[in-house]
C-alpha cells in the first residue's frame, strides 16, 4: 500500500480510530492490531511474501531467547551467525542472486570463456533491505548484551513490521522501538498534531518536487545523448532533488504517522543539501542506514581506531557495502567508491567532523560567502555521485558526465510534455528557501509562533499539491526497490 | 479523540475554503456553459452565455467563449443569411467549439477573416457526434439550405458509434444539484484535473474486490485485430444508415476528416459515391509546431491556424473562385 493512494487514505484513519478506541485499554490487543494492520499494509503489495517477514520474526525472535540463555561464547557466536547468515542469506538471493550470476557470466566471457548459467526472475520483495537490518540489529544488540531480549512475541512482531516505517525504514533499532512497542502509549494530542504537519510537509515534498521532477528526469536520463550539457545539469540537479523529495518525504510521512500510534521513530534526514562537507552530507543523509553501518560494520571493523590504512580500508568497505544494499548493480557501487574517495581528505586530515554545529549563513558577509561556496561544492560532488546512482549502467553515467562537463553546449531545454520549465525552477527554488527557514526543525518544519503564519503555510503546501498533481506520473517511491 | 478530530475537520474546512478562495482569485477552474434541447429537440449550450475555459492545473490554456443567440460558441449572434454574401457552416464536436482559444479568434473566425464577404457559421458542441450533426442539419433545414456550403467534421473512431439520433444523454448532467455543485469552484478544478479520480473510482475498486472480479487476460493481437473489424464496419455501416435518413447535398456538404483514422472501405466508400472530403492527416501530422494541446487532445493554436489555413483554401479553390 503506497501513502499516496486512496487505499491509504481510507486505511489509516480507520487504523487510527479503532486503535485509539477499541483496543487503546489493552497493550496486548492494541499490539496484536498493529500486527494485523501492517500485515494488511504489507500484503496489499503482495501477500506471499508476509511469509518472509513472519520468518525473519520467529528467527531473531527464537535466536535472541536463545541468546539470551546461552553464555558460551562459541555458541553465542554460532547462533548470531545463523540469524547472520539466513537473513543475508534471504536478501543475497532475492535481491543479489541474478547479479553474482550475471556478473560470473560476465567475467568467465571476459576471460574468453562461454558459460550457460541462466537467471532466475525473482520478485524483490518490498522493504527486505529494511526489515532485514532491522531484524539484523536486533540480534546483534542481544548478542553484545547491549538489549535484554523480549519474551513477547506479538511486541517483537509489532517491532518488526510496524507498518508505517515496514518498506522504506526509518530503519529503526530494537532499543529504540522495541521498548516503545513494550509499554503502553497514551494519547498525546500534540504528538498526533505533530505527526499530521509532518506528513502534509512529507506529502508536500513526494508529491511537489519528486513527483513534478520524475517525468523531467526520466525523459534526460533516457535520452542523455542527445541533449546538450545544460540541459544535462538540469537532470542530475532536478534528480538530486527527486531522490531527496521522495526518500525523506517517505521518512516523514512514515514518522508522521508513527506520531499518530504513540510512536517516535528516529529522524532520517537533516537538510543534507546545506552539508558543508562529505562527512557533514552523510551524518543529515538516510541517518538510519548510515548509523546501522557505522555501528554494525565500520566499528566491529575497527573503525577510526589502528592503522591509518585499516582506517582507509574501513572507509572504503562502509561505503561500498553502503552502494550496493542499494542494488544489485555496479552504479551503486561506484557511487560508494566515489562518495568513499570524497569522503577521504577530510577523514585523513581529520576534519569530517568539522562541521558540527547549525548552519548560519546570515551571520556575516563572509560566512555567507564561504559557507554558501562549502554548500555548493558539497552539492556538486553529490550530484556527480547521484548520476552513477541514476544511470542504468557505469558506461551512461560516464558519458553523461561527459557530455555535462567536456562536451560543453547549450540550449533551452523543453519539458516532456510541453508544460513550463518555469514553474519547476520557482518550486525549487522556494522549496530550498523554505527548507533554509526549517533548517534546525526537521521534525516539525512548522514551528513557527504565528498561528495565521502555519495556517498560511499549510494552505500553500495543500494548494503546491493540486497545482503540482500529475495523475499520469508514477507515484511509487524509489526507495521501494531498494 | 473527539476533540483532535473536531479540530482537524475544521482545519479541513478552513483549507478547503482558502483553496475556494485561491482558485476562484486564479480563476483556475473550468467554466462549462450550461446545456439544453431547445424546441425541435437539438442540444445547444444556454444562449447568451460567456466565461473563460481553462485547461491544464496551471492554467496552461485559456479561452473565452461566447454562446450565441443560437446556442453555439461564435461571435455571430444570430444565424441569418444574407442573398448577397457567401456563408459557410461549420459543424461538429468540440474541436470545432473551440473552447480552447478565444471566441474571436476561433478556427470559424480565422477562416472568415481569409476569405472576402464571407460568414462562417459555427455548430460546434462538445459530444457532437455524427447522428448529432446530421439531426442538427434536418432540424434547421431551413436554414442550412440557405447556407451556401457546410464542413462537417467527423472523426471515424468516434463519431459512428450509433446509426440512429436520439437524444442524448449529456442533458442530465445539467441536473440542479450539478448546477448546485459548479459552483464549488475548488471541485470543478480537482475533478478536471483528475485529483478525484481515484475518489470517483473507489467505489468500482471496492465492488471489484468485494466481487473478486478478476481483469480478463490481455487479448491477443489477433483478437484485437478481429475486434477493430468489427468496429470498423459497424461504423461504415451507421454512417450509411445515417446518411439513408437524413440524406445530404453532396455539392454542398464536405466532411472534415482525419484519413489516418479512417477505414480503407469508408476512404473509398466517399470516393466511389462522390463524397467530397478535406483530410487533415497530412498537415497535422507534418506540422513542427504541436498541433496539440499539452492536457487534452485538441488542438493547439498552431494546429487550428493550419486547419483554418486548409479550409480556406479549399473553399477558395471549390466554392468561392
Amino acid at each position: 500500500m503506497l501513502f499516496n493512494s486512496i487505499d491509504f487514505a481510507i486505511f489509516l484513519p480507520v487504523v487510527f480510530f479503532l486503535y485509539w478506541t477499541l483496543f487503546k485499554k489493552n497493550l496486548k490487543a492494541q499490539n496484536i492490531f498493529i500486527v494485523f494492520a501492517s500485515y494488511l499494509f504489507y500484503g496489499w503489495w503482495d501477500w506471499r511474501f508476509l511469509a518472509l517477514i513472519i520468518f525473519s520474526t520467529l528467527l531473531d525472535f527464537t535466536i535472541g531467547n536463545f541468546l539470551k540463555n546461552e553464555n558460551r561464547v562459541l555458541r553465542r557466536k554460532l547462533l548470531l551467525s545463523v540469524s547472520v547468515i539466513i537473513n543475508l542469506g534471504f536478501l543475497a538471493f532475492f535481491k543479489y542472486y541474478n547479479f553474482f550470476v550475471e556478473s560470473f557470466v560476465d567475467a568467465y566471457t571476459f576471460l574468453g570463456s562461454t558459460i550457460n548459467v541462466s537467471s532466475l526472475n525473482i520478485i524483490l520483495p518490498v522493504g527486505i533491505s529494511f526489515y532485514t537490518f532491522q531484524t539484523l540489529s536486533y540480534t546483534i544488540d542481544v548478542y553484545r548484551k547491549e538489549l535484554e531480549p523480549t519474551k513477547d512475541l506479538i511486541a517483537f512482531s509489532a517491532f518488526v513490521c510496524f507498518f508505517p516505517q515496514l518498506v522504506a525504514g526509518p530503519i529503526e533499532r530494537a532499543t529504540n522501538l522495541l521498548p516503545q512497542i513494550s509499554n503502553k502509549r497514551s494519547f498525546n494530542q500534540n504528538q498526533i498534531i505533530d505527526g499530521l504537519k509532518l506528513m502534509l510537509w512529507g506529502f508536500f515534498k513526494k508529491l511537489v518536487i519528486a513527483d513534478s521532477l520524475s517525468p523531467i528526469v526520466n525523459d534526460i536520463f533516457n535520452n542523455s545523448s542527445t541533449y546538450s550539457s545544460t540541459t544535462l545539469i538540469i537532470g542530475a540537479v532536478f534528480f538530486a532533488f527527486q531522490i531527496y523529495g521522495d526518500f525523506s518525504g517517505y521518512s516523514d510521512i512514515a514518522i508522521g504517522t508513527s506520531k499518530l500510534f504513540g510512536v517516535e521513530l528516529m529522524s532520517n534526514f537533516k537538510f543534507p543539501y546545506f552539508s558543508r562537507n562529505i562527512g557533514e552530507f552523510w551524518r543529515r543523509w538516510h541517518i538510519s542506514l548510515s548509523t546501522w553501518f557505522r555501528d554494525y560494520l565500520y566499528i566491529p571493523l575497527g573503525g577510526s581506531r589502528g592503522t591509518k590504512f585499516k582506517n582507509i580500508r574501513n572507509v572504503f568497505i562502509i561505503f561500498i557495502v553502503s552502494g550496493f544494499w542499494h542494488g544489485a548493480n555496479w552504479t551503486f557501487i561506484v557511487w560508494g567508491i566515489i562518495h568513499a574517495l570524497l569522503f577521504l581528505p577530510s577523514f585523513i586530515f581529520n576534519n569530517n567532523r568539522k562541521f558540527t554545529n547549525e548552519i548560519n549563513l546570515l551571520n556575516s558577509f563572509k560566512e555567507f560567502i564561504i559557507n554558501s561556496l562549502r554548500i555548493f561544492q558539497t552539492f556538486v560532488f553529490v550530484t556527480i555521485g547521484w548520476v552513477f546512482f541514476r544511470s542504468e549502467s557505469i558506461s551512461q553515467a560516464f558519458l553523461y558526465l561527459k557530455r555535462m562537463f567536456f562536451d560543453f553546449s547549450s540550449s533551452l531545454y523543453v519539458h516532456p510534455s510541453g508544460y513550463r520549465m518555469v514553474d519547476y525552477y520557482l518550486i525549487l527554488i522556494s522549496f530550498i528557501v523554505f527548507e533554509y527557514f526549517i533548517r534546525n526543525n526537521e521534525r516539525n518544519p512548522f514551528y513557527f509562533k504565528n498561528k495565521f503564519l502555519r495556517f498560511f503555510l499549510y494552505v500553500v503546501m495543500v494548494f503546491a499539491i493540486i497545482l503540482f498533481y500529475d495523475d499520469g506520473v508514477d507515484r511509487s517511491f524509489i526507495y521501494f526497490q531498494f | 479523540m473527539f476533540k483532535i478530530i473536531k479540530k482537524v475537520l475544521l482545519y479541513i474546512f478552513l483549507i478547503f475554503l482558502a483553496l475556494e478562495l485561491l482558485v476562484r482569485v486564479f480563476h483556475l477552474q473550468n467554466e462549462r456553459p450550461n446545456r439544453y434541447a431547445d424546441d425541435k429537440g437539438v442540444e445547444k449550450w444556454v444562449p447568451n452565455q460567456e466565461e473563460y475555459s481553462v485547461t491544464g492545473n496551471r492554467r496552461q490554456n485559456v479561452g473565452k467563449y461566447h454562446i450565441n443567440n443560437f446556442g453555439f460558441n461564435s461571435v455571430h449572434e444570430n444565424y441569418s443569411p444574407k442573398k448577397d454574401a457567401t456563408e459557410i457552416a461549420i459543424i461538429g464536436d468540440s474541436f470545432i467549439e473551440g473552447f480552447h482559444e478565444d471566441y474571436t479568434n476561433s478556427l470559424g473566425q480565422q477562416v472568415e477573416r481569409n476569405l472576402v464577404n464571407t460568414t462562417v457559421l459555427e455548430f460546434g458542441y462538445a459530444g457532437y457526434d455524427f447522428a448529432d450533426e446530421l439531426h442538427l442539419i434536418d432540424a434547421y433545414d431551413d436554414l442550412f439550405d440557405k447556407i451556401d456550403y457546410s464542413f462537417i467534421f467527423i472523426r471515424f473512431t468516434d463519431d459512428l458509434e450509433r446509426g440512429n439520433y436520439e437524444i442524448s444523454s449529456r442533458l442530465s448532467l445539467d441536473t440542479p444539484i450539478s448546477k448546485a455543485v459548479k459552483q464549488i469552484k475548488l471541485l470543478v478544478y480537482l475533478k478536471d484535473i483528475g485529483a478525484l479520480d481515484p475518489l470517483l473510482q473507489l467505489p468500482g475498486k471496492i465492488i471489484n474486490f468485494v466481487s473478486r472480479t478478476k481483469l480478463k487476460n490481455e487479448k491477443t493481437d489477433e483478437e484485437l485485430k478481429k475486434e477493430a473489424l468489427v468496429k470498423e464496419r459497424l461504423r461504415f455501416k451507421n454512417f450509411k444508415t445515417l446518411l439513408e435518413k437524413y440524406p445530404i447535398d453532396k455539392n454542398k456538404f464536405v466532411f472534415l476528416l482525419d484519413s489516418s483514422l479512417c477505414s480503407d472501405e469508408f476512404l473509398n466508400y466517399l470516393k466511389n459515391n462522390s463524397y467530397k472530403y478535406l483530410d487533415l492527416n497530412s498537415i497535422l501530422s507534418d506540422s513542427v509546431k504541436p498541433s496539440t494541446l499539452i492536457y487534452d487532445q485538441h488542438w493547439s493554436k498552431s494546429g487550428r491556424k493550419l486547419i483554418a489555413e486548409l479550409i480556406v483554401n479549399y473553399s477558395k479553390k471549390h466554392f468561392i473562385d
